[in-house]
């Protein structure tokens, strides 16, 4: 399992931290998302075997945000 | 991809829609007189305050609400919206946006349904637990100031003026976020129904405020019938800004949620500058003004003010004179005359002697003033921090 933080500066709600941790549910691999607004970060945790960078940052593109790596 | 089928509704006409509600609540407060004909029960205070809580609703709350609970009304449309999509795109793709508009209804209006049933629970908890609290009018303006300045932050957050503002929208805990989400991703009736219960756990500032107001009444049935009154106010708007925002989409979200920050940061403004006004501070905005434009308060009509006695007509539009100027060092007597006053100028508050009394609507309550240094103010108000006034020794 791999941790990674990406910031998400298009973040403008509580609400949006939810969506991106809807995430959780819609990708493979995934073992948990903490996303906060306050921070304009998430924290990832993901299985590197069926899962990468790119596509957690296609994945958080399609849910309307820009994901970047920390 | 789904612009193409957005109605060509402009959104100037929405908030065109928010302004004129703006505007009939504004006219409410400001021609009290018209709440005379309201007033005929006996508890007529009782009818205005749910009047009140209702065109609140109606007005601000409806649009503040949204802007913080609009995600979770978003959360249980958003599959039915994809599903009615995905369903009627593999039958007709012409049938698909009368299909969308069809059944995004149902859902918001269910939403709205248990919202107002969960507030209304919410106002009973609250009155009774506030039967065992009592509120000095000290506590209340720090409350009031407090939501003020929560208000005003969150505006100031969705204009983006600094990340310190972020720190003001409360994140709810990773469980409930994780359970609304589970729970959202059902399409049956229930989902709407719970996630609209689930409102309770993310009141918008307006809504708090309300909800202090619940809990000052100090009765269940009161906190319960005020509540739902404002919910129910809050619906329309919700209903229908809702409603079209489905149809619209991000294009209208984004226009509408500047047009919510600055109401937010106009009402946060108002009740922060009421609960100075509350505290009895010549920090607000009435009682600065007042002391920089000393022509626009009225002029003494003291009336008997050598025998230490002094008139203050506390009227539906406030009190008058505003500024009464009376002798320092001596002791006098203020008559607080009030005749069919219903309005909130009746709950008389003297922060600085630390008095309050609801006067009654039609007669006299005598009130005695110490003594003061030359020079000295000591501000009056009603309970709500609206009408004030002062009294000038020198």
């Amino acid at each position: 399992m791999l941790r990674k933080t990406f910031k998400i500066p298009d973040m403008t709600c509580t609400n949006c931290a939810m969506k991106i941790e809807s995430l959780e549910d819609d990708l493979d691999g995934v073992q948990e998302i903490n996303a906060s607004y306050h921070k304009l970060e998430m924290v990832i945790e993901y299985d590197e075997a069926t899962l990468n960078e790119e596509q957690i940052i296609a994945a958080v593109r399609k849910k309307g945000y820009t994901a970047i790596p920390a | 991809m789904s612009k193409e089928k957005q109605p060509s509704i402009d959104p100037v006409v929405i908030v065109t829609l928010g302004i004129l509600l703006v505007a009939i609540a504004v006219a409410m407060i400001a021609f009290p007189s018209d709440s005379n004909s309201i007033n005929i029960a006996a508890d007529s205070g009782l009818i205005s305050q749910i009047i009140v809580a209702f065109f609140t609703g109606l007005t601000t709350g409806g649009l503040s609400c949204l802007a913080v609970q609009g995600g979770l009304l978003a959360s249980s449309l958003a599959r039915q919206i994809e599903q009615d999509y995905v369903e009627q795109t593999a039958q007709n793709k012409k049938k698909q946006k009368a299909s969308i508009r069809t059944n995004s209804a149902l859902p918001i209006a269910l939403f709205l349904l248990s919202k107002l049933v969960a507030y209304t629970l919410l106002g009973a908890l609250l009155g009774w637990l506030g039967s065992y609290l009592t509120f000095s009018p000290m506590t209340r303006a720090l409350l009031m100031i407090a939501i003020g300045i929560f208000m005003v932050g969150n505006a100031l957050r969705m204009f983006n003026v600094h990340p310190i503002f972020r720190y003001f929208s409360i994140e709810p805990p990773k469980f409930i976020t994780r359970y609304i989400r589970k729970t959202a991703k059902g399409t049956d009736t229930a989902t709407p129904l719970f996630l609209g219960f689930l409102t309770v756990f993310i009141p918008c500032g307006v809504t708090q405020a309300m909800m202090a107001t619940a809990l000052g009444t100090g009765s269940m049935a009161m906190g319960a019938v005020l509540m739902f009154a404002f919910t129910l106010g809050t619906s329309p708007v919700f209903f229908i800004v809702a409603y079209l925002t489905t149809e619209l989409g991000a294009k209208l979200e984004k226009f509408f949620m500047r047009f919510v920050a600055v109401l937010v940061l106009i009402l946060g403004f108002v009740t922060l500058d009421s609960g100075l006004n509350l505290m009895g501070s010549p920090l607000s905005l009435q009682n600065l003004t007042r002391n920089w434009f000393p022509s626009q308060a009225e002029a003494n009509p003291v009336a008997d003010s050598a025998q230490g006695e002094i008139i203050l007509n506390v009227q539906n539009g406030g009190y008058f004179p505003a500024t009464l100027k009376v002798p320092a060092g001596q002791d006098f007597t203020l008559n607080l005359v009030t005749d069919q006053t219903y309005s909130c100028a009746r709950d008389f508050v003297i922060p600085a002697l630390n008095f309050y009394k609801l006067l009654p609507d039609t007669g006299t309550v005598q009130v005695t003033i110490p003594a003061q240094k030359a020079g000295s103010t000591i501000f009056f108000t009603c309970s709500m921090g609206m009408y004030t006034g002062q009294i000038v020794f020198e």
